[in-house]
């Protein structure tokens, strides 16, 4: 390890010694307690486990189908060596790679910022620990013809820290979907940070897609810079894992940025899915738009809370969100609360929560026409939750989370003709 | 085919239906006629079986079969439609989607083989030209956004698709232009058949004059107080319904 990154890597490391791991006393950690976390993985839950040979069938088993993408494989969050051909203008370099190559370049992927919002101690335990992830960059005015696909598998129980890193230039627009599974049957760790830049004009479709192995932790967070006219269109699915918290900051930095965050969490059993997004309207005439539908069955738990800020200055905004949530069950239950606040004069802010249940008028109009009940249920679901799908720019994606969200309904599989 | 015996149904305790006797026979067309609030719709859905009502006398036969007993779902099975008064949006449920897999809900029960994609949309098509239904309506959610007069045509194409032994139209001509309506009661006669019964809840004579009853009735407040013939209307049509309220009461 060069020094520079050492260097790095102890302050990082100080700062977790001093802050430690949310706790439940905190505020943004009210409902979902790591304690569970360092009770499975213990005094160890940091070290990095060795990536497993995997072989070539179970990767294309748990890749996304029909799907013609540049893809990266990390197994235990360790880089395989197998980089496709990228066009001209793209570049992506392992971390691996760079921590050993280029100091400066490692020291910029793994940039921390105590002061960015909801900002904690596992977030400096990545910066001191990760090992490797994907640096990519994409120069001035590039489009990427084909999404960039890193596919994340967990073979084994212990920690992987992952630090992505995209860095798009002016007028540059790409599509990187993170696709996190596994197989393994012991309880491991997934954690993840991915820094994202967008010069101006630049466009990133981010899709971030959690389907781990049921016992699988999975601790995710995306930090956004956005600078003037750029756009970021982020999909959050979180399907698997027995815990999981995924938290997106944005930050409006530059007039006219964009953002779009929508996200399903599609749960049951004991599973528990924390989203928390926070976005910083801090130039004016930015736009944010955000859709998060949740559906819970048996006993499942989920938080949602989506912060808005309006700084001060930042006239001309246009904030929307809602997250409405289906329980299926008696037994399942939501947190959801979406926040506002506003430092600015002209601004045009929506927010709103729903709880619901399904509604009993369409399922009887739908019995009526023949469907049996289950199906009709499953029919209602499946279309509450499609609505967070709807502007994905990936026809295959799209349709590999129909199928996975079907598959976890009862019966689902009757209906794999609706997608 | 339909036999309703003293039927009395109430919602959250109240008494809606207060002993209603109707027979229905295949091949028959019947309208109901009857003051707002007098119960016709609460009589349509508990012969749909929507819940929600509680029957608390009284019998419905449906080809000898006990129908209060059947769920929503085996009543369509079995061949009863309901064109709903206010029909329900599903915004992410496609129509096409839905026909096809009611259509197939039904045949399978009746012992025949489901529809591949390609004879199905044939039959959509077929039953689109039938009631002049736009293909862009056909393909978008069920009634998401449709006017009030699509959503009425919609639960007519509908019908013709699933091809009902027994059509309950629950004032289907409100809100339709003349054109329309037309183009409805043409769907609905060429669905007349020896073997289907139809009962239309309406409010106009207007519509017997294109779909011919067999026979009228008046419900109100919970039972039928007057049956005739096709002149019964025209007669309520000019006198409204104070005079068959007079009638009943001496
Ligand atoms: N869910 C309910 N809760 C309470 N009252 C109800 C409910 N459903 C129906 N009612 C009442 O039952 C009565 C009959 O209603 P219904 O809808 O059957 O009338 P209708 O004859 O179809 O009237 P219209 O001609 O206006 O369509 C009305 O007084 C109505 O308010
Ligand atoms: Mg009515």
């Amino acid at each position: 390890m060069t020094q520079p990154i050492k260097m790095l890597r102890d302050a990082a490391w100080q700062v977790y010694e001093q802050t430690g791991l949310p706790t439940t006393r905190n505020e943004d950690w009210k409902y979902t307690d790591l304690s569970r976390l360092t009770a499975v993985l213990g005094e160890t839950w940091w070290t990095p486990s060795h990536a497993a040979d995997l072989d070539k069938e179970t990767v294309e088993e748990q890749s996304i189908p029909e799907l013609d993408a540049y893809r990266l494989i990390f197994i235990n969050g360790r880089f395989q060596e197998d980089m496709p051909n990228l066009p001209e203008g793209v570049s992506v370099v392992p971390l691996s790679t760079l921590l050993v190559s280029d100091a400066d370049k490692a020291a910029k992927a793994l940039e921390m910022d105590e002061k960015t919002p909801l900002f904690n101690g596992a977030i400096a335990v990545n910066t001191a620990m990760a090992s490797d992830g994907a640096c990519i960059c994409i120069a001035d005015g590039v489009k990427l013809d084909k999404p960039l696909y890193l596919l994340h598998v967990a073979t084994s129980g212990g920690a992987s820290h992952i630090r992505h890193g995209i860095w798009m230039g002016r007028g540059a627009t790409a599509h990187v979907i993170e696709h996190y599974v596994g197989n393994s049957t012991d309880a491991g760790l997934t954690h993840n940070v991915t820094l994202v830049h967008l010069d101006e004009a630049a466009t990133l479709y981010h899709d971030r897609l959690q389907l781990e192995a049921e016992k699988q932790f999975h601790l995710g967070r995306v930090d956004v810079k956005q600078l003037r006219n750029s756009r970021f269109v982020s999909h959050s699915l979180a399907l698997g894992a027995a815990l999981s918290r995924v938290d997106i900051a944005v930050s409006l930095s530059g007039v006219n940025a964009s953002c779009v965050l929508n996200g399903l969490y599609l749960i049951g059993g004991r599973q528990h899915a924390d989203h928390h997004t926070r976005i910083d309207h801090a130039s004016p005439d930015c736009t944010s738009q955000e859709t998060y539908k949740g559906v819970l069955s048996g006993r499942a738990h989920a938080v949602f809370n989506g912060k808005v800020v309006v700084h001060e200055g930042a006239d001309g905004t246009d904030a929307k969100q809602s997250n409405g949530n289906l329980l299926l069950s008696d037994h399942a239950e939501v947190d959801t609360k979406p926040e506002l606040e506003i430092y600015a004069d002209e601004v045009k802010c929506a927010h709103g929560a729903t709880v619901g249940q399904l509604d009993l008028e369409q399922l009887f109009y739908l019995q009526s026409r023949g469907l049996d009940k289950t199906s009709a249920k499953n029919v209602l679901t499946f279309a509450f939750a499609d609505d967070a799908l709807t502007q994905m720019i990936s026809a295959p994606v799209r349709r590999y989370l129909e199928r996975a969200a079907l598959k976890r309904l009862p019966q689902g599989d009757e209906l794999q003709e609706m997608v | 085919m339909l036999k309703i015996e003293n039927l009395h149904a109430s919602v959250d305790g109240k008494e809606i239906l207060k002993g209603i006797d109707l027979e229905i026979n295949a091949g028959e067309v019947h309208a109901i006629m009857g003051p707002n609030g007098s119960g016709k719709s609460t009589l349509s859905n508990v012969l749909a079986g929507r819940p929600g009502y509680d029957v608390t006398e009284g019998a419905v036969h449906y080809n000898d079969k006990n129908l209060l007993e059947l769920s929503p779902e085996e009543r369509a099975w079995e061949g009863i439609f309901l064109a709903f008064q206010y029909p329900v949006e599903i915004p992410g449920v496609n129509n096409v989607y839905l026909l096809k897999a009611g259509l197939n809900a039904i045949r399978k029960h009746r012992g025949e083989s489901e529809l591949d994609a390609m004879d199905f949309m044939s039959i959509i098509r077929e039953k689109m030209k039938l009631v002049d239904m736009d293909e862009s309506l056909v393909r978008r959610s069920v009634n998401e956004g449709f006017s009030g007069g699509e959503k009425k045509r919609n639960e007519i194409f509908q019908m013709a698709v699933l091809e009902p032994k027994l059509a309950i139209l629950d004032e289907t001509d409100s809100g339709l232009d003349i054109d329309a309506l037309k183009v409805v009661a043409g769907g609905v006669n060429k669905l007349r058949s020896k073997e289907r019964a139809i009962v239309m809840i309406t409010h106009y004579q207007r519509l017997l004059d294109y779909i011919e009853p067999d026979a009228v009735h008046v419900l109100a407040d919970g039972r039928i107080v007057k049956t005739g013939d096709k002149s019964l209307a025209l007669e309520l049509e000019k006198r409204g319904y104070d005079w068959v309220l007079e009638e009943t009461r001496v």
